[in-house]
């Protein structure tokens, strides 16, 4: 963590998100998460469906359901605890400060409300101008998303609208009051390769000119080494793993990592099959007490039936597991 | 648009042409004879034949049904057997007064069922939501003749405020209008409203789980926005369709209703008419409450098409 204080935009503390089922039953989908994300920069959260990601940035942005989810930590955005906020400083800074485009674009915008009137909203609700300025100022952010013919896309519904132009509607959405933080979740993953190369190059243009910081969530490695400067990789609720994008592609300190680089085709490398992680995540209702990784884990050794903590394993990277560092045992 | 209205429209023509043959031959399996209930007490053979003559009851029955559909198409729809007047001067007196209670129902089934619906949608699992599932389980099952009964003792007899029975014209006096038909309008509303309650309900469950429902709270919005602009507006499609079916059985379906509360609209007269063996009164009731059905379905389906721009292609 080179950077100075000033320029975090966001830092999670001991993040915990725990869902109580309506039959009592307790699940802890997060479990003492941590990072923090500077101005400018992109943090990637790694990991696959249900290690708790998307549940983490759903918290930062406070709109977990009320009812049934228990969450306790820190989530500090602009020197403000925002697990400590009212519902409704939330609801101000959401939409204006705190922006967030989700994994479906075909079901996110209204249906009924032109896209449009759904980019106004959000600026009619959070900065005080006329409809028509704010009509203006849409109109700008469809043409800054590369919408060809805003004027003209301005009034259509959502229907008329590919996936990725309606992915581009959530991003003009997301950006038009100028945030201070982007969380992308899955902004990707439904679109065909071509449109996410085209998404994420769009992503990165934004952020170089708004400054804006952006929290992409994603399962898909291959898009963290697109656009990410650093990486938290989530297994079964907790961070196993924390590094700049460089180092963790190159020396990958989990054996989670290891096993998700080792999951990802490659052109270079003939093999006969694809390899992937043997086994399944743990139930979450009632996860091991030891390292949660253990029962999949190459590497395990009696130790794992302890927690690991995670500890920094070289300047600037943490590992949640015993034999880290792992050079000798990679190759 | 036009395109959906015009295809519509053509489907009208069919769809009257087998209702009309529908009430036509079923009225005539009814048993009884009309020239008997007309000819009254001493049945005098004469009169009953000079009875089959003149209203053409003597012709074969095929013979009877083209003869009337002719007199339709050119805006006779009869004459009625019993009170000597035209069928269409009838209809004209009574529909007002079924439209006008039809409406006021709507807009009490409307009202309740629609609030109802969306507050047990945002409240839901919760206590309130319980409660207002049994207040609609309670509006769908008691049944109107009940309803109604106790209402006139509650409000008519044991408090006075309202009357019991009979109806005044708004034209004549708008106040009267509505103290004579608020209860049975609220009879019939409450039952309406049971059912768009719980349609409301879960098409408004529907709606706030969706996809657009997060981005709209991820915009900052208010509550209030987020239910009643964004949810709203599309729990509200099967709705639209929904009032309409039940306003078009308002029209016909009010019988029962109409009979306790002595209101003279279309109930009362299609219920006379049957016992009577009133032919041209009940053929041509049925026929303006169908087609104003149609015509109803044709509304919710353009309605539909204005909150739904999806269809407006």
């Amino acid at each position: 963590m080179t950077d100075a204080p000033a320029d975090v935009v966001l830092e999670v503390e001991d993040l915990a998100v725990t869902f109580e089922g309506p039959d009592g039953r307790r699940t802890r989908a997060v479990d003492g998460v941590g990072f923090s994300v500077h101005r400018g920069r992109t943090l990637g959260i790694v990991g696959e469906s249900g290690c708790g990601k998307s549940v983490t940035s759903l918290a930062v942005m406070g709109l977990l359901p009320k009812a049934g989810a228990r969450v306790s930590g820190r989530v500090v955005f602009d020197g403000q605890d925002l697990l400590a906020a009212s519902e409704r400083t939330m609801r101000d800074l959401r939409g204006d400060r705190l922006a967030m485009i989700f994994q479906e674009p075909m079901t996110s915008l209204n249906p009924s409300y032109t896209v449009g009137d759904q980019i106004m909203e959000v600026l009619l609700r959070h900065r005080s101008m006329s409809r028509a300025a704010a009509r203006e100022r849409a109109i700008e952010m469809l043409r800054r998303v590369r919408i060809p013919t805003p004027e003209q896309r301005f009034d259509d519904y959502p229907h008329r609208l590919s996936g990725g132009m309606r992915q581009r509607v959530m991003i003009a959405m997301a950006l038009a009051c100028d945030p201070g933080l982007l969380i992308a979740d899955e902004p990707t993953t439904a679109l065909d390769v071509t449109i996410q190369a085209q998404i994420l190059e769009l992503m990165r243009g934004l952020r170089e000119e708004t400054g804006a910081a952006i929290v992409l969530i994603t399962h898909d490695l291959g898009v963290v080494a697109e656009v990410c400067d650093e990486v938290v990789v989530m297994y079964a609720g907790q961070v196993v793993e924390r590094a700049s994008v460089g180092d963790l592609f190159a020396f990958p300190q989990h054996p989670y990592t290891v096993g998700l680089l080792g999951a990802l085709p490659r052109f270079d490398e003939r093999r006969d099959r694809l390899s992937a992680i043997e086994g399944a995540v743990p139930d979450m209702s009632a996860p091991p007490s030891g390292c949660r990784f253990a029962a999949r884990c190459p590497f395990r050794i009696d130790r794992c039936a302890e927690l690991p903590p995670l500890a920094p394993v070289a300047p600037g990277r943490l590992s949640r597991c015993w034999r880290a560092p792992l050079e000798a045992l990679a190759a | 648009m036009l395109t959906v209205i015009s295809k519509r429209l053509t489907q009208l023509v069919p769809t009257l042409f087998f209702v009309s043959v529908l009430i036509f031959g079923l009225q005539h399996l009814l048993p009884g004879d009309p020239a008997l209930v007309m000819a009254g007490e001493e049945r005098d053979p004469v009169v009953i034949e000079q009875i089959r003559r003149q209203y053409r009851l003597d012709q074969p029955i095929p013979v009877q049904y083209l003869h009337w559909v002719r007199g339709v198409l050119s805006g006779d729809l009869g004459e009625s057997m019993r009170l000597k007047e035209p069928v269409l001067d009838l209809v004209r007196q009574k529909l007002p007064v079924t439209l006008q209670l039809a409406v006021m129902s709507m807009i009490v089934a409307l009202v309740l069922g629609v609030t109802l619906g969306i507050l047990s949608a945002v409240y839901r699992g919760r206590t309130l939501d319980h409660l207002v599932n049994v207040v609609g389980l309670a509006g769908i099952s008691t049944p109107n003749f009940w309803l109604g009964i106790m209402m006139i003792l509650f409000f008519a007899v044991e408090l006075g405020w309202l009357p019991a029975s009979g109806y005044v014209s708004p034209f004549e006096d708008w106040r009267q209008s509505l103290a004579t038909t608020i209860m049975p309008a609220f009879v019939l509303g409450n039952s309406i409203a049971g059912v768009i309650m719980r349609h409301t309900r879960s098409a408004m469950i529907q709606a706030l789980d969706s996809d657009y429902v997060r981005t709209a709270r991820a915009k900052g919005l208010s509550e209030g926005s987020v239910v009643l602009k964004h949810a709203m507006r599309n729990a509200l499609t099967p709705v639209i369709t929904l009032g309409a079916l039940e306003f078009g059985t308002l029209l016909s379906g009010a019988v029962l209703t109409e009979q306790i509360f002595s209101i003279p609209g279309f109930g009362k007269l299609i219920v006379d008419a049957v016992f009577n063996r009133d032919y041209a009164v009940v053929q041509g009731v049925v026929l303006v409450t169908a087609t104003t059905y149609i015509a109803l379905n044709l509304l919710a389906d353009i309605g539909y098409i204005l909150v739904n721009p999806r269809l407006r292609a």
